[in-house]
């Protein structure tokens, strides 16, 4: 316990250095690093309880983009309230992607489980290039451009709500998971399955119901997203890298370190992109960091 | 009269295929929208030259191979269509990374060969100056640079409030855009001695990467406020059609409107036009849907395609693909023959009015010695359309100046 | 015996190969072998338990190596797959020390991150690398002569399969798949866990290094955003995994099947010919769980 009082210390001592000497650095950071880990957290979700490493999951992402642009420009629906529409399609999308491919593999080997959401990834992204093509959509609404005064630096208001959401997300979560019957039960199976189907618990059906709502969770990034990307087939790939890294660096099951890592990291890129000459290398900083913090965690691990 | 139509054109089609026919092979990115645009022109061509009676009395195949935007698939495809379909001529070409792994092998053809892509400087060095059987058509990345400073040069005659003294480059981090910055610092420094094209013209350039949108990225203000304090009088990216609008937003987000706001993707985003943020937006392309008005070409060749696919052509990749076939044909006609030295000779020699605006001519680049466009052209989007404003003989608007900046968008 | 026959008649098959095929089977047939040499190694891998996204990572080191070789210090394009393959076998050395004693999916994400790492290193030393450009050579190994180049991709092939027998046939297989099974007995049986783990990285690593240093090679360039592609990660593994894991023939029949479904596929349907391919995917791992392989060697024990 106090370990982790001292990791926070750590963090807020962080997040205060880099505000006093680099405001703007802080604020992008802050941002990105928010919008990254409320795309990770429901990739940590399904790992964490159904153990499969979803690598469709940013693609997901896409295609929620992609009916947020439709509804905008069909049904000039505000981008941000178009997340009633989309998370329930996503959540329904989820679940038959999940009865379809993921469920008749489950007993296999888990590499096997990998490979699959490989190929829904492959077949969606084709498909979406075959019915949009490759050609970038935008959503323009003014909102998205506003921006504010903070101790005299003029930053972009819109993206703040990243900052809100992967907070509210990880609250929703935690709150499902520790105040729900289904999360109860969702927490027993993610801890030991086995042992969980003994109790009673159905677990085919909270694998199902978990892997569904995780995608609908998606819906709220890609609805925040709309006016502020280019929406075009590919996009989702990085996604997916950036929140397979995040879990990583958190460790499996710990959801707030998801969006901690996520801000350290976007800092961390922030950073460094603010430095004249040396913006080429975030990057680096970014998978250097990651390494890292996994390596010790590694070592102590073999310390102990 | 429509059945004698249909009649008379069944007989011609019968006995052109009597014929063995000239087989042409084209290597293009399909999944993509310029490759599948050029493919498409590329069809059109072939149907239009097929219509009129073929070459040489013989009618004109395509065949078309799918790159997949992987290097080993772009230089397998150049040995299919050399050995299963044994075609006499390649063409097509989009991507420099694909183009690299294809010329060890289309060397090995010597087969000739007239390409619509690949940009970067390496190629050209790859290619090397001994192969006259190899024709390059889209302007090398050094080419392009050049042919703004004149274009610049030009305007700022015209428009004498026009200042072009600080530069900024914004470039993609990957090859596409490190070779634009490159080229800008080499000109930079011939202009510093009073040389080169942009003697007399720039005075500083900075430049700062980003990482692109279509790569992962995204994010540019770290960038933008660099290039906000510097203060350009031009401001130029070189990135790609996914940054065009994200980059706009952040501009407008942080308060960055510069005299003149510039864009270098190879394409636009689709309905870039009716995004309030595009008006004023100068930009750098071969080709823009305006060239119809001022051009009868372009306006047949726009006319054609819409009539032919129901979508409009959305990059200059479809009125070079266009090209690219007709060039050839028009060579192979020339020729007479099918023996590569005559064609090759005839390829140096016609000039041919391109939909892309312009007469095509083959002249010496650095390296090689066939190379055809040279020159970009000097657009800007203007309430929803893209107008040429350099050069003034296709220009189809004034310019705007300066850049409207982003109150009431 | 009948085995043994086959074997010989397979590799009689792919050495006579060229004398008959056209330009394009061959060319086919070698990348399909360097996908194939990338999918064994990663295989070797991951029979120890140790799931490696990193093949991308030392393919494109590799490439690298082999190019600046051949590029600045005028080695013979023959040697400098040596000197790719010797490169990546050090970095393996020095990063496996730190990075072996992580497992499971930290081992992955930390090989998967290393890739990246590499490519931006490549991307930035542009003195050494060339840069966002690249490299590129004048020439092209065996002056681009395919049938030399298949033979060479053959011969590399067939040492890395051989390679994967030994793993297979001798002591370093029961180090190897108890290590996979429990950890702790390994240990308690005397086996140097981290040792084998290290040996077992530098030559997976090494014969990833050579795949790359000949792809190079053979289209005479480097760029870091072809070179280190996802690609040469994505579709190895997806080979060993349609094929059937944890042997030897299992990723050599995933490489040749997805290898020419992929490359056919696009001639018969040039748009959307990628939906099919990862259909297949899908529609093998559901139906044939051990992978086209296993599945089939199930079958002919079962009769």
């Amino acid at each position: 316990m106090k370990k982790i009082m001292n990791l926070y210390i750590l963090f807020f001592l962080m997040l205060f250095l880099v505000a006093l000497f680099r405001p703007y650095a802080f604020f992008y950071g802050l941002q990105r690093g928010s919008l990254y880990s409320l795309v990770a957290l429901p990739l940590a979700l399904i790992l964490g309880i159904v153990g499969l490493l979803n690598l469709a999951h940013g693609d997901l992402l896409t295609l929620g983009l992609y009916l947020g642009y439709i509804l905008f420009n069909q049904l000039r629906f505000d981008p941000i309230f178009s997340v009633i529409v989309i998370a329930p399609i996503l959540f329904i999308i989820g679940f038959v992607v999940y009865k379809l491919t993921i469920e008749r593999v489950l007993k296999s080997h888990h590499l096997n489980l990998l490979l699959i959401t490989f190929g829904v990834s492959i077949t969606l992204v084709e498909f979406i290039n075959l019915l949009w093509t490759s050609r970038p959509r935008n959503v323009y609404v003014p909102y998205a451009t506003k921006s504010i005064n903070i101790f005299g630096i003029n930053v972009g208001a819109y993206e703040f709500l990243y900052i809100a959401a992967s907070i509210g997300v990880l609250l929703l979560i935690v709150f499902i998971l520790k105040k729900t019957r289904f999360g109860q039960a969702a927490f027993a199976v993610g801890q030991n399955p086995k042992g969980a189907a003994i109790v009673g618990i159905n677990v085919k059906l909270v694998y199902t119901i978990t892997f569904s709502l995780a995608t609908a969770m998606i819906a709220i990034a890609a609805s925040l997203m709309i006016p502020r990307v280019s929406i075009f087939p590919h996009l989702g790939g990085p996604f997916t890298m950036r929140s397979f890294c995040l879990t990583a660096m958190a460790g499996l099951g710990n959801l707030p370190g998801i969006v901690l890592s996520g801000i350290t990291l976007g800092l961390a890129e922030a950073i460094v992109q603010s430095i004249p000459g040396y913006s080429g290398w975030s990057d680096l900083v970014f998978f250097g960091v990651l390494i890292l913090v996994i390596a010790l965690k590694g070592y102590r691990r073999a310390v102990r | 009269m429509k059945k004698l139509l249909v009649f008379l054109s069944l007989i011609f089609v019968l006995s052109a295929f009597a014929q063995k026919p000239i087989k042409i092979g084209a290597i293009l990115p399909l999944s993509d929208i310029t490759g599948r645009q050029a493919a498409n022109a590329m069809k059109l061509a072939v149907k239009e030259i097929n219509d009129a009676g073929g070459i040489l009395g013989r009618p004109v195949e395509l065949i078309i191979v799918d790159d997949e935007m992987k290097p080993e698939k772009g230089a397998a495809a150049v040995d299919k269509l050399a050995t299963v379909d044994k075609v006499d001529f390649f063409v097509g070409g989009m991507s420099s990374g694909v183009h690299l792994a294809q010329i060890p092998i289309l060397k090995k053809y010597k087969k000739i060969t007239v390409w619509i892509g690949a940009a970067s400087y390496k190629c050209e060095e790859a290619i090397g100056a001994d192969a006259d059987w190899y024709f390059h058509l889209h302007p090398w990345d050094y080419l392009q640079g050049e042919s703004y400073a004149i274009g610049w040069k030009a305007i700022v005659e015209r428009y004498p409030q026009v200042k072009i003294e600080k530069i900024f480059l914004a470039y993609e981090e990957g090859a596409f855009g490190t070779a634009s910055f490159k080229s800008y610092l080499d000109e930079f420094e011939l202009a510093k001695q009073g040389t080169g094209v942009w003697a007399g013209l720039m005075k500083d350039l900075k430049g700062a990467p980003f990482k692109s949108a279509a790569l992962g990225g995204g994010d540019y203000r770290a960038m933008l406020l660099q290039a906000k304090q510097y203060d350009p009088d031009l401001f130029i990216w070189a990135g790609y059609d996914a940054d065009a609008v994200p980059m706009l937003t952040q501009a407008k987000e942080i308060g960055f409107a510069p005299k003149l706001f510039v864009g270098a993707p190879p394409g636009w985003p689709a309905d870039f036009g009716k995004n309030p943020l595009s008006h004023g937006v100068v930009l750098y392309g071969m080709w823009a849907p305006a060239l119809k008005d001022v051009s009868p070409i372009a306006r047949h060749f726009w006319d054609a395609y819409i009539k032919e696919f129901n979508e409009e052509p959305a990059t200059y990749f479809a009125p070079l693909g266009y090209t690219n076939i007709y060039f050839l044909v028009e060579a192979i006609k020339k020729a007479g023959t099918l023996e590569d030295k005559a064609i090759i000779k005839a390829l140096r020699e016609i000039e041919y009015e391109s939909p892309v605006g312009g007469i095509l001519k083959i002249s010496p680049s650095r390296i090689i010695k066939n190379q055809g466009f040279r020159a970009q052209k000097i657009l800007q989007w203007q309430n929803g359309t893209q107008h040429v404003i350099w050069p003034f003989e296709y220009a189809t608007a004034q310019l705007i100046y300066p850049f409207p900046g982003w109150s009431g968008r | 015996m009948r085995k043994l026959s086959f074997i010989i008649g397979a590799v009689i098959f792919a050495v006579f190969l060229p004398t008959f095929a056209d330009m394009y089977l061959i060319h086919v047939a070698s990348s399909i072998m360097i996908f194939m040499c990338l999918a064994l190694s990663w295989d070797m891998m991951l029979r120890t338990g140790q799931l490696s996204f990193g093949t991308a990572g030392f393919f494109g080191l590799g490439a690298y190596a082999a190019i600046i070789a051949v590029d600045d210090f005028s080695v013979s394009p023959v040697m400098s797959i040596f000197i790719g393959a010797i490169f990546a076998a050090l970095i393996a050395l020095g990063l496996g020390v730190a990075v072996l004693r992580l497992r499971e999916m930290y081992f992955a994400i930390t090989t998967l991150a290393l890739t990246s790492v590499f490519m931006v290193l490549a991307r930035n030393l542009s003195n050494l690398t060339g840069g966002a450009a690249g490299k590129i050579l004048f020439h092209a190994i065996f002056d681009g002569d395919p049938k030399k180049i298949y033979w060479l991709i053959l011969s590399f092939a067939i040492v890395v399969i051989a390679l994967s027998e030994v793993f297979e046939r001798t002591r370093i297989k029961y180090a190897i798949s108890s290590i996979r099974n429990d950890e702790l007995v390994a240990k308690s049986c005397g086996i140097n866990i981290f040792k084998y783990l290290l040996f077992v990285f530098i030559i997976t690593s090494a014969i990833q290094g050579a795949a790359g240093a000949i792809y190079a090679q053979q289209y005479a360039f480097v760029e870091p955003e072809s070179t280190f592609s996802s690609n040469f990660l994505l579709l190895p593994v997806a080979m060993a995994l349609v094929g059937g894991i944890y042997s030897t023939p299992g990723p050599i029949v995933g490489a040749i099947v997805l290898g020419f479904a992929s490359e056919y596929l696009k001639l018969l349907m040039p748009y959307g010919h990628l939906i099919i391919y990862g259909i297949i995917i899908i529609l093998t791992i559901i139906f044939l769980r051990k992978g086209v392989y296993g599945t089939i060697l199930d079958k002919v024990r079962s009769k």
